[in-house]
Protein backbone atom coordinates (compact mmCIF):
# COMPACT_ATOMS: atom_id res chain seq x y z
CA UNK A 1 0.00 0.00 0.00
CA UNK A 2 1.25 3.45 -0.85
CA UNK A 3 2.09 5.87 1.92
CA UNK A 4 -0.07 8.72 0.74
CA UNK A 5 0.74 12.29 1.52
CA UNK A 6 -1.87 13.85 3.77
CA UNK A 7 -2.06 17.50 2.86
CA UNK A 8 -2.55 20.31 5.34
CA UNK A 9 -3.54 22.67 2.55
CA UNK A 10 -7.28 22.75 3.22
CA UNK A 11 -7.33 26.00 5.16
CA UNK A 12 -9.95 27.31 2.77
CA UNK A 13 -12.25 24.31 3.12
CA UNK A 14 -15.09 26.48 4.43
CA UNK A 15 -14.71 29.16 1.78
CA UNK A 16 -17.79 29.80 -0.29
CA UNK A 17 -17.98 28.11 -3.68
CA UNK A 18 -20.82 29.15 -6.00
CA UNK A 19 -21.50 26.64 -8.76
CA UNK A 20 -24.50 26.78 -11.09
CA UNK A 21 -26.03 29.42 -8.83
CA UNK A 22 -25.77 27.20 -5.73
CA UNK A 23 -23.88 28.50 -2.74
CA UNK A 24 -21.72 25.75 -1.26
CA UNK A 25 -18.30 25.46 0.33
CA UNK A 26 -15.33 23.33 -0.63
CA UNK A 27 -16.31 21.01 2.21
CA UNK A 28 -19.93 20.65 1.05
CA UNK A 29 -19.15 20.13 -2.63
CA UNK A 30 -20.34 16.75 -3.86
CA UNK A 31 -17.80 13.97 -3.44
CA UNK A 32 -16.33 11.78 -6.14
CA UNK A 33 -16.29 8.28 -4.65
CA UNK A 34 -13.89 5.61 -5.79
CA UNK A 35 -11.70 7.98 -7.74
CA UNK A 36 -8.74 5.91 -8.94
CA UNK A 37 -5.15 7.06 -8.75
CA UNK A 38 -3.47 7.92 -11.04
CA UNK A 39 -6.59 9.35 -12.66
CA UNK A 40 -7.26 11.64 -15.59
CA UNK A 41 -10.60 13.17 -14.70
CA UNK A 42 -12.33 14.63 -17.73
CA UNK A 43 -15.11 17.00 -16.80
CA UNK A 44 -17.86 18.92 -18.51
CA UNK A 45 -18.56 21.31 -15.66
CA UNK A 46 -16.69 23.33 -13.04
CA UNK A 47 -18.23 21.63 -10.00
CA UNK A 48 -16.86 18.21 -10.91
CA UNK A 49 -13.41 19.72 -11.49
CA UNK A 50 -13.42 21.30 -8.03
CA UNK A 51 -14.62 18.05 -6.47
CA UNK A 52 -11.75 16.18 -8.17
CA UNK A 53 -9.25 18.73 -6.94
CA UNK A 54 -10.51 18.53 -3.35
CA UNK A 55 -10.35 14.75 -3.49
CA UNK A 56 -6.74 15.07 -4.65
CA UNK A 57 -5.95 17.55 -1.86
CA UNK A 58 -7.50 15.35 0.83
CA UNK A 59 -6.17 12.01 -0.32
CA UNK A 60 -2.91 12.97 -2.01
CA UNK A 61 -3.79 11.11 -5.18
CA UNK A 62 -2.16 11.55 -8.59
CA UNK A 63 -4.50 13.64 -10.70
CA UNK A 64 -4.86 15.19 -14.10
CA UNK A 65 -8.04 17.20 -14.54
CA UNK A 66 -9.16 18.70 -17.84
CA UNK A 67 -12.29 19.39 -19.81
CA UNK A 68 -13.31 16.40 -21.89
CA UNK A 69 -13.41 18.56 -25.04
CA UNK A 70 -9.68 19.17 -24.69
CA UNK A 71 -8.63 15.54 -24.57
CA UNK A 72 -9.24 13.68 -27.80
CA UNK A 73 -9.40 9.91 -28.19
CA UNK A 74 -5.74 9.64 -29.11
CA UNK A 75 -4.69 11.50 -26.00
CA UNK A 76 -7.02 9.38 -23.84
CA UNK A 77 -5.25 6.30 -25.13
CA UNK A 78 -1.88 7.88 -24.43
CA UNK A 79 -3.00 8.62 -20.88
CA UNK A 80 -4.10 5.02 -20.43
CA UNK A 81 -0.74 3.81 -21.70
CA UNK A 82 0.96 6.16 -19.23
CA UNK A 83 -0.84 4.59 -16.29
CA UNK A 84 -3.88 6.87 -15.92
CA UNK A 85 -7.39 5.56 -15.45
CA UNK A 86 -9.54 7.88 -17.53
CA UNK A 87 -12.71 9.07 -15.75
CA UNK A 88 -15.35 10.45 -18.10
CA UNK A 89 -17.94 13.13 -17.27
CA UNK A 90 -20.66 10.48 -16.79
CA UNK A 91 -18.49 8.68 -14.24
CA UNK A 92 -17.47 5.82 -16.53
CA UNK A 93 -13.90 4.73 -15.93
CA UNK A 94 -11.51 3.32 -18.52
CA UNK A 95 -8.84 1.46 -16.51
CA UNK A 96 -5.19 2.25 -17.09
CA UNK A 97 -3.45 0.03 -19.61
CA UNK A 98 -0.18 0.35 -17.74
CA UNK A 99 -0.10 -0.63 -14.09
CA UNK A 100 2.34 1.52 -12.15
CA UNK A 101 2.86 2.99 -8.71
CA UNK A 102 1.21 6.35 -8.30
CA UNK A 103 3.24 9.51 -7.74
CA UNK A 104 1.59 10.57 -4.52
CA UNK A 105 0.49 14.20 -4.56
CA UNK A 106 1.36 14.74 -8.22
CA UNK A 107 -0.92 17.10 -10.14
CA UNK A 108 -0.61 17.08 -13.91
CA UNK A 109 -1.41 20.00 -16.14
CA UNK A 110 -1.86 20.07 -19.88
CA UNK A 111 -0.05 22.94 -21.52
CA UNK A 112 -2.20 25.18 -23.68
CA UNK A 113 -0.89 23.46 -26.78
CA UNK A 114 -0.51 26.68 -28.75
CA UNK A 115 2.54 25.19 -30.46
CA UNK A 116 1.08 21.75 -31.11
CA UNK A 117 -0.44 18.94 -29.08
CA UNK A 118 -0.88 19.60 -25.38
CA UNK A 119 1.80 18.01 -23.22
CA UNK A 120 1.78 17.06 -19.56
CA UNK A 121 3.65 19.11 -16.99
CA UNK A 122 4.00 17.70 -13.45
CA UNK A 123 3.33 19.85 -10.39
CA UNK A 124 2.15 19.46 -6.81
CA UNK A 125 -0.32 21.54 -4.84
CA UNK A 126 2.68 23.24 -3.27
CA UNK A 127 4.30 24.27 -6.56
CA UNK A 128 0.93 25.43 -7.88
CA UNK A 129 0.22 27.54 -4.81
CA UNK A 130 2.18 30.66 -5.62
CA UNK A 131 0.15 33.06 -3.47
CA UNK A 132 1.20 32.32 0.09
CA UNK A 133 1.10 35.74 1.76
CA UNK A 134 -2.05 36.63 3.72
CA UNK A 135 -4.73 38.03 1.44
CA UNK A 136 -7.59 40.41 2.18
CA UNK A 137 -10.97 38.63 2.12
CA UNK A 138 -12.12 38.27 -1.46
CA UNK A 139 -14.60 36.52 -3.69
CA UNK A 140 -12.90 35.35 -6.87
CA UNK A 141 -14.42 34.81 -10.25
CA UNK A 142 -13.37 31.49 -11.80
CA UNK A 143 -13.91 31.76 -15.56
CA UNK A 144 -10.99 29.54 -16.58
CA UNK A 145 -11.26 26.16 -18.15
CA UNK A 146 -10.62 23.40 -15.55
CA UNK A 147 -7.09 22.05 -15.48
CA UNK A 148 -5.33 25.03 -17.03
CA UNK A 149 -2.53 26.71 -15.09
CA UNK A 150 -4.65 29.81 -14.55
CA UNK A 151 -7.49 27.65 -13.19
CA UNK A 152 -5.10 25.97 -10.73
CA UNK A 153 -3.84 29.37 -9.61
CA UNK A 154 -7.29 30.60 -8.63
CA UNK A 155 -8.51 27.34 -7.08
CA UNK A 156 -5.38 26.75 -5.00
CA UNK A 157 -5.65 30.30 -3.68
CA UNK A 158 -9.22 29.59 -2.59
CA UNK A 159 -8.38 26.19 -1.11
CA UNK A 160 -5.29 27.27 0.81
CA UNK A 161 -6.23 30.73 2.10
CA UNK A 162 -9.07 31.77 4.41
CA UNK A 163 -11.87 34.04 3.11
CA UNK A 164 -11.19 33.47 -0.59
CA UNK A 165 -14.54 32.51 -2.07
CA UNK A 166 -15.09 31.31 -5.61
CA UNK A 167 -17.81 31.95 -8.17
CA UNK A 168 -17.52 29.41 -10.96
CA UNK A 169 -18.43 30.54 -14.47
CA UNK A 170 -19.33 27.76 -16.84
CA UNK A 171 -18.63 28.19 -20.59
CA UNK A 172 -22.32 28.86 -21.33
CA UNK A 173 -22.30 31.64 -18.72
CA UNK A 174 -19.31 33.51 -20.14
CA UNK A 175 -21.41 36.02 -22.09
CA UNK A 176 -23.21 37.12 -18.92
CA UNK A 177 -20.55 36.70 -16.28
CA UNK A 178 -20.68 40.32 -15.04
CA UNK A 179 -24.33 39.89 -14.00
CA UNK A 180 -23.52 36.66 -12.13
CA UNK A 181 -20.44 38.25 -10.56
CA UNK A 182 -22.42 41.28 -9.40
CA UNK A 183 -25.13 39.05 -7.94
CA UNK A 184 -22.62 37.08 -5.87
CA UNK A 185 -20.43 40.01 -4.87
CA UNK A 186 -17.31 39.07 -6.78
CA UNK A 187 -14.48 41.38 -5.74
CA UNK A 188 -11.57 39.81 -7.63
CA UNK A 189 -11.29 38.42 -11.12
CA UNK A 190 -8.54 37.01 -13.27
CA UNK A 191 -8.83 36.64 -17.03
CA UNK A 192 -7.01 36.97 -20.31
CA UNK A 193 -6.91 40.37 -22.04
CA UNK A 194 -9.35 38.86 -24.56
CA UNK A 195 -11.71 37.97 -21.71
CA UNK A 196 -11.63 41.55 -20.39
CA UNK A 197 -11.99 43.04 -23.86
CA UNK A 198 -15.02 40.86 -24.48
CA UNK A 199 -16.62 42.05 -21.26
CA UNK A 200 -16.04 45.72 -22.13
CA UNK A 201 -17.20 45.18 -25.70
CA UNK A 202 -20.41 43.41 -24.71
CA UNK A 203 -21.53 45.69 -21.93
CA UNK A 204 -19.15 48.02 -20.13
CA UNK A 205 -21.91 49.22 -17.79
CA UNK A 206 -22.63 45.67 -16.62
CA UNK A 207 -18.92 45.15 -16.04
CA UNK A 208 -18.68 48.39 -14.09
CA UNK A 209 -21.42 47.14 -11.75
CA UNK A 210 -19.17 44.34 -10.46
CA UNK A 211 -17.54 45.51 -7.21
CA UNK A 212 -14.02 44.58 -8.31
CA UNK A 213 -11.10 45.42 -6.05
CA UNK A 214 -8.55 43.18 -7.76
CA UNK A 215 -8.28 42.72 -11.51
CA UNK A 216 -5.71 40.35 -12.95
CA UNK A 217 -4.73 39.79 -16.56
CA UNK A 218 -2.58 37.00 -17.97
CA UNK A 219 -2.24 34.26 -20.53
CA UNK A 220 -1.71 36.62 -23.47
CA UNK A 221 0.40 39.70 -24.16
CA UNK A 222 -1.04 42.58 -22.12
CA UNK A 223 -1.19 45.92 -23.90
CA UNK A 224 -1.48 49.38 -22.42
CA UNK A 225 -4.89 50.04 -24.00
CA UNK A 226 -6.68 47.29 -22.06
CA UNK A 227 -4.99 48.31 -18.80
CA UNK A 228 -6.13 51.91 -19.36
CA UNK A 229 -9.68 50.89 -20.23
CA UNK A 230 -9.97 48.82 -17.07
CA UNK A 231 -8.50 51.64 -15.02
CA UNK A 232 -11.16 53.98 -16.35
CA UNK A 233 -13.96 51.61 -15.37
CA UNK A 234 -12.37 50.65 -12.03
CA UNK A 235 -10.41 53.69 -10.82
CA UNK A 236 -9.84 52.25 -7.34
CA UNK A 237 -9.12 48.59 -8.12
CA UNK A 238 -5.67 47.09 -8.03
CA UNK A 239 -4.89 46.06 -11.61
CA UNK A 240 -2.17 43.45 -12.05
CA UNK A 241 -0.84 41.47 -14.94
CA UNK A 242 0.88 38.15 -14.54
CA UNK A 243 3.20 36.20 -16.76
CA UNK A 244 2.66 32.55 -15.90
CA UNK A 245 2.77 29.20 -17.58
CA UNK A 246 2.60 25.53 -16.69
CA UNK A 247 6.35 25.29 -17.27
CA UNK A 248 7.65 28.19 -15.15
CA UNK A 249 4.69 29.03 -12.94
CA UNK A 250 3.80 32.61 -12.05
CA UNK A 251 7.06 34.38 -12.80
CA UNK A 252 6.29 38.03 -13.43
CA UNK A 253 3.69 40.03 -11.50
CA UNK A 254 3.25 43.72 -12.28
CA UNK A 255 0.97 46.04 -10.31
CA UNK A 256 1.89 49.51 -11.60
CA UNK A 257 -0.76 49.66 -14.31
CA UNK A 258 1.78 49.69 -17.12
CA UNK A 259 2.33 47.20 -19.91
CA UNK A 260 5.61 45.30 -19.74
CA UNK A 261 7.89 45.05 -16.73
CA UNK A 262 10.77 47.25 -15.54
CA UNK A 263 14.00 46.60 -17.40
CA UNK A 264 15.96 46.45 -14.15
CA UNK A 265 14.16 43.22 -13.26
CA UNK A 266 16.39 41.50 -15.80
CA UNK A 267 19.53 39.84 -14.48
CA UNK A 268 18.80 40.63 -10.83
CA UNK A 269 20.88 38.98 -8.13
CA UNK A 270 19.91 35.30 -7.82
CA UNK A 271 17.36 34.62 -5.09
CA UNK A 272 16.10 31.05 -4.60
CA UNK A 273 12.57 32.29 -3.85
CA UNK A 274 12.27 34.58 -6.84
CA UNK A 275 12.23 33.84 -10.57
CA UNK A 276 15.31 34.97 -12.50
CA UNK A 277 14.52 36.75 -15.73
CA UNK A 278 17.00 37.02 -18.58
CA UNK A 279 16.88 37.62 -22.31
CA UNK A 280 18.73 35.55 -24.89
CA UNK A 281 18.58 37.07 -28.35
CA UNK A 282 15.07 38.41 -28.09
CA UNK A 283 13.67 35.45 -26.16
CA UNK A 284 12.55 35.61 -22.55
CA UNK A 285 14.37 33.02 -20.42
CA UNK A 286 13.19 32.21 -16.89
CA UNK A 287 14.63 30.24 -13.99
CA UNK A 288 11.72 29.82 -11.63
CA UNK A 289 11.16 28.30 -8.18
CA UNK A 290 7.58 27.57 -9.32
CA UNK A 291 8.67 25.42 -12.26
CA UNK A 292 7.11 22.13 -13.26
CA UNK A 293 8.78 18.78 -12.55
CA UNK A 294 11.97 18.27 -14.57
CA UNK A 295 12.15 21.92 -15.58
CA UNK A 296 14.88 23.01 -13.18
CA UNK A 297 17.16 25.73 -14.54
CA UNK A 298 16.73 28.03 -17.48
CA UNK A 299 13.51 27.59 -19.43
CA UNK A 300 13.39 29.16 -22.87
CA UNK A 301 9.85 30.46 -22.92
CA UNK A 302 9.47 30.89 -26.68
CA UNK A 303 8.11 34.37 -25.97
CA UNK A 304 9.59 37.37 -27.70
CA UNK A 305 10.46 40.62 -25.99
CA UNK A 306 11.11 44.16 -27.16
CA UNK A 307 12.53 47.03 -25.15
CA UNK A 308 10.50 50.22 -24.83
CA UNK A 309 12.44 52.77 -22.82
CA UNK A 310 12.82 51.37 -19.31
CA UNK A 311 10.22 48.65 -19.89
CA UNK A 312 10.43 45.17 -21.35
CA UNK A 313 7.37 44.31 -23.43
CA UNK A 314 6.40 40.70 -24.12
CA UNK A 315 5.10 40.97 -27.66
CA UNK A 316 4.14 37.43 -28.62
CA UNK A 317 5.49 34.05 -29.64
CA UNK A 318 8.95 33.96 -31.20
CA UNK A 319 7.82 31.97 -34.21
CA UNK A 320 4.97 34.27 -35.16
CA UNK A 321 5.64 37.68 -33.64
CA UNK A 322 8.41 38.86 -35.93
CA UNK A 323 7.25 39.72 -39.43
CA UNK A 324 9.94 40.18 -42.04
CA UNK A 325 8.74 42.66 -44.65
CA UNK A 326 11.33 42.72 -47.41
CA UNK A 327 14.19 42.51 -44.89
CA UNK A 328 12.72 45.01 -42.42
CA UNK A 329 11.46 43.37 -39.26
CA UNK A 330 8.45 44.42 -37.24
CA UNK A 331 6.77 42.93 -34.18
CA UNK A 332 3.16 41.86 -34.72
CA UNK A 333 2.58 42.54 -31.03
CA UNK A 334 3.74 46.13 -31.31
CA UNK A 335 1.62 46.74 -34.40
CA UNK A 336 -1.30 45.26 -32.51
CA UNK A 337 -0.64 47.60 -29.59
CA UNK A 338 -0.82 50.55 -31.98
CA UNK A 339 -4.11 49.33 -33.44
CA UNK A 340 -5.52 48.69 -29.98
CA UNK A 341 -4.59 52.24 -29.04
CA UNK A 342 -7.14 53.55 -31.58
CA UNK A 343 -10.31 54.41 -29.67
CA UNK A 344 -12.48 52.82 -32.35
CA UNK A 345 -10.84 49.40 -32.00
CA UNK A 346 -12.17 46.86 -29.51
CA UNK A 347 -9.87 43.99 -30.52
CA UNK A 348 -7.18 43.32 -33.11
CA UNK A 349 -5.05 40.48 -34.40
CA UNK A 350 -1.96 41.15 -36.49
CA UNK A 351 -0.33 38.57 -38.68
CA UNK A 352 1.87 38.09 -41.74
CA UNK A 353 0.48 37.57 -45.21
CA UNK A 354 2.53 36.15 -48.05
CA UNK A 355 3.11 38.83 -50.66
CA UNK A 356 5.12 39.34 -53.85
CA UNK A 357 8.38 41.36 -53.84
CA UNK A 358 8.56 41.80 -50.06
CA UNK A 359 7.88 38.19 -49.02
CA UNK A 360 5.50 39.04 -46.18
CA UNK A 361 3.19 41.94 -45.43
CA UNK A 362 1.51 42.99 -42.23
CA UNK A 363 -2.22 42.33 -42.19
CA UNK A 364 -4.82 42.62 -39.45
CA UNK A 365 -8.26 41.60 -38.30
CA UNK A 366 -10.15 44.15 -36.24
CA UNK A 367 -13.35 44.26 -34.22
CA UNK A 368 -14.57 47.86 -34.11
CA UNK A 369 -15.80 49.46 -30.93
CA UNK A 370 -19.54 49.65 -31.58
CA UNK A 371 -20.07 52.48 -29.14
CA UNK A 372 -17.88 54.85 -31.14
CA UNK A 373 -19.43 54.52 -34.58
CA UNK A 374 -17.97 53.12 -37.79
CA UNK A 375 -14.30 53.16 -38.68
CA UNK A 376 -12.74 52.35 -42.04
CA UNK A 377 -9.52 50.62 -43.00
CA UNK A 378 -8.29 53.98 -44.30
CA UNK A 379 -8.77 55.47 -40.79
CA UNK A 380 -6.67 52.70 -39.29
CA UNK A 381 -3.99 52.83 -41.97
CA UNK A 382 -3.66 56.55 -41.35
CA UNK A 383 -3.53 56.01 -37.56
CA UNK A 384 -0.79 53.42 -37.96
CA UNK A 385 1.14 55.46 -40.56
CA UNK A 386 1.84 58.18 -38.02
CA UNK A 387 3.01 55.68 -35.41
CA UNK A 388 4.82 52.93 -37.31
CA UNK A 389 7.40 52.66 -40.07
CA UNK A 390 5.95 52.10 -43.57
CA UNK A 391 6.63 48.39 -43.53
CA UNK A 392 4.81 47.98 -40.18
CA UNK A 393 1.53 49.51 -41.33
CA UNK A 394 -1.12 46.84 -41.91
CA UNK A 395 -2.16 47.40 -45.49
CA UNK A 396 -5.00 44.85 -45.49
CA UNK A 397 -7.47 45.04 -42.63
CA UNK A 398 -10.47 42.78 -42.28
CA UNK A 399 -13.32 43.73 -39.96
CA UNK A 400 -14.96 41.05 -37.80
CA UNK A 401 -18.32 41.20 -36.04
CA UNK A 402 -17.31 39.52 -32.79
CA UNK A 403 -14.18 39.11 -30.69
CA UNK A 404 -13.07 35.49 -31.18
CA UNK A 405 -12.45 33.62 -27.93
CA UNK A 406 -11.38 30.04 -27.37
CA UNK A 407 -12.13 27.75 -24.43
CA UNK A 408 -8.87 28.95 -22.85
CA UNK A 409 -10.27 32.53 -22.95
CA UNK A 410 -7.53 33.38 -25.43
CA UNK A 411 -7.92 34.48 -29.03
CA UNK A 412 -4.55 33.50 -30.53
CA UNK A 413 -3.36 37.02 -30.99
CA UNK B 1 -4.21 50.52 -58.23
CA UNK B 2 -6.11 53.75 -57.79
CA UNK B 3 -7.32 52.57 -54.38
CA UNK B 4 -3.77 51.86 -53.25
CA UNK B 5 -2.64 55.29 -54.40
CA UNK B 6 -5.64 57.00 -52.81
CA UNK B 7 -4.99 55.26 -49.49
CA UNK B 8 -1.53 56.85 -49.61
CA UNK B 9 -3.03 60.28 -50.31
CA UNK B 10 -1.87 60.20 -53.94
CA UNK B 11 -3.64 59.77 -57.24
CA UNK B 12 -3.19 57.47 -60.19
CA UNK B 13 -2.01 59.30 -63.32
CA UNK B 14 -4.07 58.91 -66.48
CA UNK B 15 -1.00 58.06 -68.55
CA UNK B 16 -0.20 54.33 -68.40
CA UNK B 17 3.37 54.90 -69.56
CA UNK B 18 4.35 56.79 -66.42
CA UNK B 19 7.30 55.19 -64.63
CA UNK B 20 6.38 53.69 -61.25
CA UNK B 21 9.39 55.37 -59.66
CA UNK B 22 8.12 58.77 -60.74
CA UNK B 23 4.82 58.36 -58.90
CA UNK B 24 6.41 56.69 -55.88
CA UNK B 25 4.65 53.35 -56.40
CA UNK B 26 6.94 51.10 -54.39
CA UNK B 27 7.30 47.43 -53.57
CA UNK B 28 4.94 47.75 -50.62
CA UNK B 29 2.31 49.35 -52.82
CA UNK B 30 2.63 46.63 -55.42
CA UNK B 31 2.37 44.00 -52.70
CA UNK B 32 -0.73 45.64 -51.30
CA UNK B 33 -2.26 45.67 -54.74
CA UNK B 34 -1.54 41.96 -55.10
CA UNK B 35 -3.23 41.23 -51.76
CA UNK B 36 -6.25 43.29 -52.80
CA UNK B 37 -6.50 41.19 -55.96
CA UNK B 38 -6.17 38.01 -53.92
CA UNK B 39 -8.98 39.15 -51.63
CA UNK B 40 -11.16 39.97 -54.63
CA UNK B 41 -10.54 36.58 -56.18
CA UNK B 42 -10.66 34.72 -52.87
CA UNK B 43 -7.64 32.71 -53.91
CA UNK B 44 -3.86 32.82 -53.35
CA UNK B 45 -1.94 34.04 -56.38
CA UNK B 46 1.21 32.45 -57.69
CA UNK B 47 3.57 35.25 -58.58
CA UNK B 48 6.22 34.78 -61.21
CA UNK B 49 9.30 36.49 -59.78
CA UNK B 50 11.22 36.96 -63.08
CA UNK B 51 8.10 38.51 -64.56
CA UNK B 52 7.95 41.05 -61.77
CA UNK B 53 11.23 42.60 -62.83
CA UNK B 54 9.70 43.71 -66.11
CA UNK B 55 7.10 45.81 -64.38
CA UNK B 56 8.27 49.38 -64.70
CA UNK B 57 5.24 51.42 -65.66
CA UNK B 58 1.64 51.85 -64.57
CA UNK B 59 0.60 49.97 -67.68
CA UNK B 60 2.89 47.04 -66.77
CA UNK B 61 1.19 46.76 -63.38
CA UNK B 62 -2.27 46.82 -64.88
CA UNK B 63 -1.31 44.24 -67.52
CA UNK B 64 0.23 42.00 -64.91
CA UNK B 65 -2.83 42.12 -62.67
CA UNK B 66 -5.07 41.45 -65.64
CA UNK B 67 -2.90 38.46 -66.50
CA UNK B 68 -3.20 37.12 -62.97
CA UNK B 69 -6.95 37.54 -62.94
CA UNK B 70 -7.37 35.64 -66.15
CA UNK B 71 -4.89 32.89 -65.23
Amino acid sequence: MNARRKTTALIGDDNTVVVAGKRLTWRTLHKLPQLPSPAAVLVDNGADALAALRHHAVHGTELLVATDSRVDQHMREELGESGFAVVLPDGAVTPAKLKRVEESGRAWLLTSGSTGRPKRIGHTLETLTTVTADQPPRTWLLPYSPGTYAWWQVVTLSLTQPDQGLVVIEPDELDDWPAIAAEHGVTAASGTPTFWRQAIYRNADALGAVPLEQITLGGEPVDQAILDQLREIFPKARISWIYASSEVGASIVVHDGKAGFPKDWLDRQPDPDRPMLTVEGDELVIRSPHHGAGLVGAVHTGDRIEYDGDRVLITGRLDTDEINVGGSKVSAGLVRNVLMGHPGVAWARVFARKAPLVGRMVAAEVVPNRALGPITDADLVQWCSTRLPDYGVPRRIKFLDEIPQKETLKSDV
Amino acid sequence: MGEVMTAQGRSLPADDTVDLREIGFRSLDFSELALRVEDELGDELNFDAPGLRRIATVGDVLDFIEQLQSA
